[in-house]
Parts: C-alpha cells; sequence; structure tokens
C-alpha cells in the first residue's frame, strides 16, 4: 500500500475571472515520478505551482502529507514548502551570490545549520550534479545548463520530500537538455518523489511512473508512458500526441 | 503581512503628529482670544511670573544681526549676544531672578516663537506698532531708535534724502517696521525684504538694492566698519511707540514685571549711559581681530553640526523610506493607502515648511523639543518619503522569480526580502540613492532658519560678525562641495564593491 504524499481535491484556479484550472483531483504517492505534458496554455505550469501554493488555489484542497496547504498559517505553510523543492523555467539563482552561496543560503538562515555543515552538504549536492569546480563563480558566468544543475541542487540541500519542475529544461539550448536530464534521470532512480512539467517526451516515457495529461483546464488522461503513448483514450490527448511525435 | 504589525504603532503616531497641532492651534486661538478679553478686565490673575520662575529660566528670542542691539561676539571661540538689549534681557533676567536663555533666529521668525511659547518674550528692537498689538503685547518702551539710510560710498551725492529714493530700490528687513516705512514714505519705491540684515547689506554692496532702512545705530555701525558704506538720517517720522519687550497675549504678569526692569532701566537711563557705549566697544574691540579665518571654530562647528543632522536623518530616512516603501507595497489596502498618502503629501509640500511646521507647531505641543531635534524630524521625514520611492522601484525591478525561488525554499517572508529582495534592490538603486543623500546633506542647510547651529547658520553668524558678505559664503561653499564630494567618493566606493559581487 504506497503512501500517499500530496493529495490534490476539487483544484480550481481563476484569473480575473478566467478559469485556468476548472476542477481536478489527483494523488501522488511517495517515490513515484509524475509527468505533467499538454499543449501551452493548458494550466500545466499554474497547476504546479498551485501544489505548494505559489499561487493561491481559488478553490479545492491541496494535502501535502495530510495537512491542506490552502488552509493553513503562514508559519506553517513556509515549514511544508521547506519539504518540497521547486526548480523553474528561468533557473532564478540569486546573481548576487556565489554558486555556492545559492546553495547555503536557505540551510543555514531556514534551517539553522551551521555555515561549516552547510559548505560540506553543498559540495556534495554540487558534485552530483558535476559542477564541483564552479563553487566559488557568480551565477552570471554558468551557461543555462550549468544554472538549471546548481538550482536542482539548491532545493536538494533543503533536503525535501518532493521536487517540483516547472518546465527545466525549456529555456536551454537544445545541447544542454541532456545534461539537466542526466541529472533529474538519477534524482528520480534514487526514489525521489517527483511532479515534473514538461515538453521533452523521451524523458517522460522513459522515467515517469505515470503520465498526467492536461488540457483546458482538466487532467484529461492519466496512465503508465507506455500505455498513454501507444494508446491514448481521449481526442484531445491523441491529437496532441499526432503533432508532438511526427 | 506578520511584520506589519510594529508599523502599527508608527502610522498611529504619524497621524496624531499631524492632527494634533491642528487641535493645538485651535486651543491657542481660543485661549488667546479668552486671554486678551479677561486683561480687559483685570491685569493680573495669570501665573506666567510663576511659571517663570518654577523654570528657573527667562527664555528670550532675538535676531541677533542687529548691531548694536544684538549681536554675536566671540569668547575663547564661543557664541556670545552682546548688544545693548541683550543687558535689558539680563536685567529682565535678573530682577525676576532665573536664568537667561537666548534663542536667535530670524527676526520675522520671532513672533510666531512667541505665540508657540517657544520664547516667553521677544527682545529684538521691536517696535510698537497697532498691527503687532494685534497678536501680541508689549512692555513700556525703553529706547527710540531714528531711521537712517545705508547706501553706498560710491552714490553719496545721488542720495542725500528720503525722497532721492523714489522710484529705485530699497532694502529693509522681512517684518520690521522699516519695510512698512519704505512702503509709506517712499513715492514708488521697490521695496526688497530680506531675513536678515547682512544679507540686506551684502545686497547693497552688490548693487541688488540702493539703499537700505535701517536703524540709526545698526546704519551707523555698519558705516563704522565699512569704509564703503556711509549713513545718513532718513527723518521719516515714525508713528511707533517705541522699542519694547513683546510678550504672548495674556502674559499680563509678566508684562507687569517687566515694566518695573523697564522704570528701572529708564530712569537711570542705563541704555545710553552705559549699554550703548559698551556695545560699540565690543564692535570696535573686533573689528581688528575680525578676519574670516579667524572664525574657523564657528565653521567647524558648523560642519559638526551638519554631519550629524545628514548621518542622523539619512539612517532614519531611510529606515523610514524601507518602511513606508512596505507598506506601500503591502495587500493592505490600509497600509498602502497610508504609504501613499505619508509619500504624496511629504513630496508635495516645501521641506521649509515641513521645517518650520515641526519646529513651530509639533513644537508647540512638546515645548522642550529643541530646533535641533525638530530639524532632524523634518529632514527625516522628508527624505523618507523621497527614499520610499525609491526603494519602491527597487524592489518593483527585481524579476518576481527571485522571490519564488526563495519562498520554494521555505524562507519566510521577512527572510526573502532580508536576504534575497533587500541586498539587491539596494544594489540597483545605490546610485539614487546615494543621489538623495547628496540632496538631503545640501537640504540639511534649510534647519538654519529655526536656529540649528549647522554650517548655514554659522556663515551667517561670521557675516553678522565679520561684516563681510561674500567670503563667508564662498569658504560655506567650498565646504559643503568638499563634504558632497567626499560621500560621492565614498558612495562609488560601496557601488564599486557591489559590482565585483555579481
Amino acid at each position: 500500500m504506497p503512501t500517499k504524499m500530496i493529495e490534490i481535491q476539487h483544484l480550481k484556479k481563476e484569473f480575473n475571472g478566467t478559469e485556468v484550472l476548472k476542477d481536478i483531483s489527483e494523488e501522488v504517492d511517495k517515490g513515484q515520478v509524475i509527468c505533467v505534458i499538454g499543449p501551452s496554455g493548458a494550466g500545466k505550469s499554474t497547476f504546479l505551482r498551485c501544489l505548494n501554493v505559489l499561487e493561491k488555489p481559488t478553490s479545492g484542497k491541496v494535502l501535502f502529507e495530510g495537512k491542506d496547504l490552502t488552509d493553513i498559517s503562514d508559519k506553517e505553510l513556509d515549514e511544508l514548502r521547506e519539504k518540497m523543492g521547486m526548480v523553474f523555467q528561468g533557473f532564478n539563482l540569486f546573481p548576487n551570490m556565489t554558486v555556492i552561496d545559492n546553495i547555503k543560503i536557505a540551510p543555514i538562515k531556514v534551517k539553522g545549520i551551521s555555515d561549516e555543515e552547510a559548505t560540506k552538504t553543498a559540495k556534495e549536492l554540487l558534485t552530483k550534479v558535476g559542477l564541483a569546480d564552479k563553487a566559488d563563480v557568480f551565477p552570471d558566468s554558468l551557461s543555462g545548463g550549468q544554472k538549471q544543475r546548481v538550482a536542482i541542487a539548491r532545493s536538494l540541500a533543503m533536503d525535501p520530500e518532493v521536487m517540483l519542475f516547472d518546465e527545466p529544461t525549456s529555456a536551454l539550448d537544445p545541447e544542454m537538455v541532456d545534461e539537466v536530464l542526466n541529472v533529474m534521470q538519477g534524482l528520480a532512480d534514487s526514489g525521489m518523489t517527483m511532479v515534473v512539467v514538461t515538453h521533452e517526451m523521451g524523458f517522460a516515457k522513459e522515467v515517469a511512473d505515470q503520465i498526467w495529461f492536461m488540457a483546458d483546464g482538466y487532467i484529461q488522461e492519466t496512465g503508465a508512458p507506455d500505455e498513454f503513448f501507444s494508446h491514448p483514450t481521449s481526442d484531445r490527448a491523441k491529437e496532441f500526441l499526432k503533432k508532438v511525435l511526427k | 503581512m506578520k511584520h506589519f504589525k510594529p508599523l502599527l504603532m508608527l502610522i498611529i503616531l504619524c497621524v496624531s503628529l499631524v492632527v494634533a497641532p491642528l487641535n493645538a492651534f485651535a486651543a491657542a486661538t481660543s485661549s488667546s482670544s479668552s486671554a486678551s478679553a479677561d486683561s480687559t478686565n483685570s491685569a493680573a490673575a495669570d501665573d506666567s511670573v510663576q511659571r517663570i520662575k518654577q523654570k528657573g529660566t527667562l527664555v528670550v528670542g532675538t535676531s541677533a544681526d542687529y548691531p548694536p542691539y544684538e549681536f554675536t561676539t566671540k569668547k575663547n571661540g564661543k557664541t556670545e549676544y552682546v548688544g545693548f538689549e541683550m543687558d535689558v534681557a539680563k536685567q529682565f533676567a535678573k530682577d525676576l531672578g532665573v536664568k537667561l536663555v537666548i534663542k536667535n533666529m530670524d527676526f520675522d521668525s520671532l513672533l510666531v516663537a512667541l505665540e508657540s511659547h517657544k520664547v516667553d518674550t521677544v527682545i529684538a528692537g521691536m517696535n510698537i506698532t497697532p498691527e503687532r498689538q494685534k497678536s501680541v503685547d508689549f512692555s513700556k518702551p525703553y529706547y527710540m531708535g531714528s531711521k537712517f539710510f545705508l547706501i553706498n560710498k560710491a552714490d553719496k551725492s545721488k542720495f542725500t534724502s528720503t525722497k532721492d529714493f523714489a522710484g529705485k530700490k530699497v532694502g529693509a528687513q522681512n517684518g520690521a517696521m522699516e519695510y512698512n516705512l519704505v512702503k509709506e514714505n517712499i513715492p514708488n519705491v521697490q521695496e526688497k525684504g530680506l531675513a536678515k540684515i547682512p544679507s540686506l547689506v551684502l545686497a547693497l554692496q552688490s548693487h541688488k538694492v540702493d539703499g537700505v532702512l535701517m536703524d540709526k545705530a545698526t546704519a551707523k555701525a555698519y558705516a563704522n566698519n565699512n569704509s564703503n558704506l556711509m549713513a545718513f538720517d532718513s527723518h521719516i517720522k515714525i508713528q511707533s511707540g517705541g522699542i519694547a519687550m513683546a510678550f504672548p497675549k495674556g502674559d499680563t504678569s509678566l508684562e507687569a514685571a517687566a515694566n518695573q526692569t523697564v522704570a528701572k532701566i529708564n530712569k537711570e537711563d542705563l541704555i545710553n549711559k552705559q549699554w550703548i557705549p559698551q556695545a560699540s566697544k565690543y564692535m570696535k574691540s573686533y573689528k581688528k581681530a575680525n578676519t574670516v579665518a579667524s572664525y574657523w571654530t564657528f565653521f567647524a562647528k558648523g560642519v559638526e553640526y551638519t554631519l550629524i543632522i545628514t548621518v542622523i536623518s539619512v539612517i532614519f530616512g531611510f529606515l523610514l523610506g524601507t518602511i513606508f516603501a512596505l507598506m506601500r507595497l503591502s495587500q493592505s489596502k490600509f497600509l498602502h493607502g497610508i504609504a501613499i498618502c505619508y509619500i504624496e503629501f511629504i513630496r508635495g509640500t516645501p521641506m521649509l515648511v515641513q521645517i518650520m511646521f515641526v519646529y513651530f507647531g509639533i513644537g508647540a505641543i512638546i515645548q522642550s523639543m529643541p530646533a535641533l531635534v525638530a530639524g532632524i524630524i523634518a529632514v527625516s521625514v522628508n527624505s523618507g518619503a523621497y527614499v520610499a520611492e525609491v526603494i519602491r522601484s527597487g524592489i518593483q525591478s527585481l524579476p518576481v522569480g527571485q522571490t519564488e525561488a526563495a519562498r520554494s525554499l521555505g524562507m519566510t517572508k521577512k527572510q526573502t526580502f532580508r536576504f534575497i529582495v533587500l541586498p539587491q534592490a539596494l544594489r540597483n538603486i545605490w546610485p539614487a540613492l546615494g543621489n538623495e543623500f547628496i540632496t538631503l546633506l545640501k537640504d540639511s542647510s534649510l534647519v538654519s532658519t529655526i536656529g540649528v547651529g549647522e554650517l548655514m547658520y554659522q556663515t551667517q553668524l561670521v557675516q553678522a560678525d565679520t561684516y563681510k558678505g561674500v567670503l563667508p559664503l564662498f569658504i560655506t561653499m567650498m565646504i559643503y562641495f568638499i563634504l558632497t564630494f567626499t560621500l560621492t567618493r565614498i558612495l562609488n566606493y560601496f557601488e564599486g564593491r557591489m559590482k565585483h559581487a555579481h
């Protein structure tokens, strides 16, 4: 019996009267890798950002380890966010800090870990993402792929229970996509729970335990990758796959 | 939201600062009108003498730029107020058995200071006029001065009597009776009013005006001390009742005490026999030593106060600015509204007015507030409004992803602001912020109007003392430039360091 990590119940989100997410109910189990795919404008990013309440849902619930994130104090929310790492399309590294300081700041300031220990962890993580030699440079001198690997290391430094990826490779030059995907694959192999919004169908097919197909503000269809990619059931999914898998 | 809560106190304070003086003004007007009604009925029955004896000091307001009435001299590097009216003040304090405190300010601020009880009495060569009697009471007069014209010696043949000034430019001190005399007695005159006598003399020397009407004794003092100037009797008939001490309406017992002192002075003719000769001795003894350079202690003192005001105001201005920038960006409509009001109002009113309002308006409630504190409050509050806008622009210029990344790492709003947003915003706005601080340093010169001894104020003292106008100004200009230039270097140094860390 797998343990539920995230439970989404009747999630709705409106922006100025426009419904972006219409009624979503899904579950993420511990250790599961979910890839959310679908056409642009389907609401994938908004959905992901609702999971750690960077966007506050208009209605519905997001339960994380049994607690409803939409109905708790700011303090509790901050504490739970520590356990939900997030990687952005635009990296969002802190440009005024060195790579290693980017990784160290949250553990030191939020968790109160000593500088020494944080440095040690940060170096291990940099080695893990293959950037041990870049500890003391500023983000501006890194390539896109390197920046995104640092961003992943920064999230991992908080030792999260789940990692949310918001189109992590969409802003990268094609030759840099693989270095990031490899890191993510390694993470999935190590048992990390992951929710990944992506356009990389190859990665989704290979790594995901489950595909969630989103269009028009709904999750239209879910299923194991093999099944989904070979036998999509909904018309929207068939149409989408025809376009992306020429 | 949470970290905005302590602000509430501050907001309440701000609101009360704005509202309270209005009440005080209302109270002051009603009490003064009732007091004047009282004084016509019964002469005594007020506690003004008792009040002064209780606090042990008599605070006398004056404008010490008017030799031989009152002017400054330096003794062991310290400013001392001398002149025959200062002897009157000393005598009055002695008769009351209290200590004398002199407050030096612009002549046209004196009556406001009196009405707002910043000073107990005004002794400043002030003539009794019906207009003034509407707002203050006077003692019996102790001196009658005729009015003289001060002119450039080169114009000696052009101007020999009052009628020669018809259609010309004539200067007089703002708020002084000479100003009205000029208007009333010279046809088609173009009158020019300035706050300080030395400024008028400067205007005369640079031919901005053709003559300056002032008291006989003062005019002669200038003529004696400056060989390019000369003075002659205007023969203008004066309607006034002579020179006397001024009191707030209703301080009848203090007025009565003053009349006793005046009666004694008049009886022994102390002013003409002793005090004027003494005052002119001060003026002469000092003419020899009054090179501008020998006043370096004045400038040093001025720089000290200017720096004190600047440093404290920069700190508080920055804090206020940060707080109001956050309030303006807050989700709460209430906090947002307050911040908008503060920023718009402060930016929309002149700093000079704000300084005077804090000193005379709010100072009317908090009597013990020194001019320095009032000045610092006004400058800080003013700077805060500008800094708030600079900081807001800095915060808004940051990509929202920076905040989102920090929040997704579990940082609280506060931590995000403190460690992520502020350092980056600060780097972006540093040049604009530096600009604001340099402006603040220069604008601190405005607090000289309420008598804070900063650089500009000291400059005016030196001008009055040395009878020289341009040189002290030039020195002061140089000092300001050196200060701002140094500040710029320091700011650039930090800017360079922040750029490096990128």
